[in-house]
């Protein structure tokens, strides 16, 4: 767990150190791919305190989560309905992420 | 592992009911379970086949690692992202502002150096001009608008009907009430018609080529925006305002007034001073070099003529 928190950090401290700029074409789903890998980090810290923690289903479901939340962005944009789309798509991850923290705060608070 | 989390609110009874046949309500499936199913099943997996290579472990581990940390980037770009692209748009704007306060503090200065030649003008014709030449000037001077007057005016003052908001809509609806250009025009005109020998309206002096003209939502006078309320001063005869209200041009203004709530008020004030206008600058119209005036310069009394109200 410690490790993990250190590996986001020194995620966090490349980010701020390398600064890099995102290409115009790739900005639409930047803010998408974040609530995305989100969900994936909190489903993943919830698994862990319920003792199912798994590497490959993380991986696997913070890489397809990303790509099918940019996959949806750019559908939606492709068909007209982008912005409704994306909406669509916070939603959902926002209840599943509230979801998960309201999970792992009964499990940590007993509250 | 699916009955324990959820939203709370759905309840609890859904495990000991019989399985229906029909859909299961995604809503209601997300809020209560929203973990996905891959987490027990791989954990149930990996019960059935008991533990896990030291290999397998590594290679999980790094992989996780990897992930992990490209989270991370990933909250960092966009953090720089939403940061970085919001300070352009602001820097972008308050170059706008800092353009035209810069612009403005120019012309300003640029005015002032105007007046300050113009004092200087007609400081250096008074010495060179003789007496009664000078008076001569000084008067004409006057009397078109680029010399400053003193004297008892009248003083209209036209506000804006305040906006009314439709209590149920919240909406504006579109301000009768609201001065026009045409309705100074229409007052400057009344005003002339009445024997007013100068006029200025919020401090700008009207010349005989001056312009009242809306440009949008403002009003210009010879180009220079001004802003409700608006005060039209006008040194006349003495019962000048008195002639103003007697007038049809000032009946008018009280049904503006009744009727779309703008507000007018006619005062008298003595001692008035008026500034002057800039010069007008002739490009295509020359002065004919006759000996004769036009007008005899011994009439003070005469009304300016007011052919061109920038209609």
């Amino acid at each position: 767990m410690m490790f993990a928190v250190l590996a986001l950090i020194a995620g966090v401290v490349l980010g701020v150190v390398f600064e890099p700029s995102v290409p115009l074409a790739l900005q639409p789903y930047l803010p998408i791919a974040v609530v995305a890998a989100l969900d994936a980090v909190f489903g993943g810290i919830r698994a862990r305190l319920d003792g199912i923690f798994d590497d490959k289903q993380f991986v696997i479901s913070f890489v397809s989560n990303v790509l099918v939340a940019a996959l949806i962005v750019y559908l939606g944009d492709q068909l007209g309905v982008g912005s409704q789309l994306s909406t669509g798509v916070v939603v959902v991850l926002g209840v599943r992420i509230f979801g998960n923290v309201a999970a792992i705060r009964r499990r940590l608070f007993r509250a | 592992m699916t009955g324990n989390v959820g939203g709370g609110t759905t309840g609890g009874g859904s495990p000991e009911r019989p399985r229906r046949v029909y859909a299961p309500d995604f809503v209601t499936e997300l809020f209560r379970n929203p973990l996905d199913p891959g987490y027990a099943e791989a954990a149930a997996r990996r019960k059935a086949r008991g533990g896990e290579s030291a290999a397998t472990r590594a290679g999980g581990f790094s992989a996780r690692t990897i992930v992990l940390v490209a989270a991370g980037f990933l909250l960092a770009i966009a953090y720089h992202q939403t940061v970085a692209a919001h300070p352009q748009a602001v820097q972008t704007r308050n170059n706008l502002v800092n353009d035209v306060k810069a612009r403005q503090a120019e012309t300003d200065e640029l005015q002032k150096q105007a007046d300050d030649l113009r004092d200087r003008v007609s400081r250096l014709r008074e010495t060179a001009l003789a007496g009664t030449d000078l008076a001569d000037l000084r008067a004409q001077e006057a009397r078109v608008g680029v010399a400053r007057v003193r004297g008892n005016a009248a003083v209209i003052r036209l506000t804006d009907a305040p906006t009314q908001v439709d209590p149920v809509t919240g909406q504006a609806s579109t301000n009768l009430g609201k001065v026009q250009d045409r309705d100074l025009q229409a007052v400057c005109n009344q005003l002339w018609h009445d024997g007013a020998e100068a006029i200025a309206i919020n401090g700008q002096r009207l010349t005989s080529t001056s312009t009242i003209r809306t440009a949008g939502e403002t009003i210009l006078v010879d180009f220079r925006p001004i802003l409700s309320p608006y005060e039209v001063d006008a040194i006349g005869p003495g019962d000048l305002d008195k002639r103003f209200s007697g007038s049809a041009t000032g009946q008018l203004f009280r049904e503006l007034v009744t009727d779309y709530h703008m507000q007018l008020s006619v005062s008298h004030r003595n001692n008035v001073t008026l500034p002057a206008a800039a010069d007008p600058q002739l490009h295509y119209a020359t002065a004919v070099s006759s000996p004769s005036p036009s007008r005899p310069p011994s009439s003070p009394a005469s009304p300016v003529p007011s052919s061109s109200k920038g209609r």
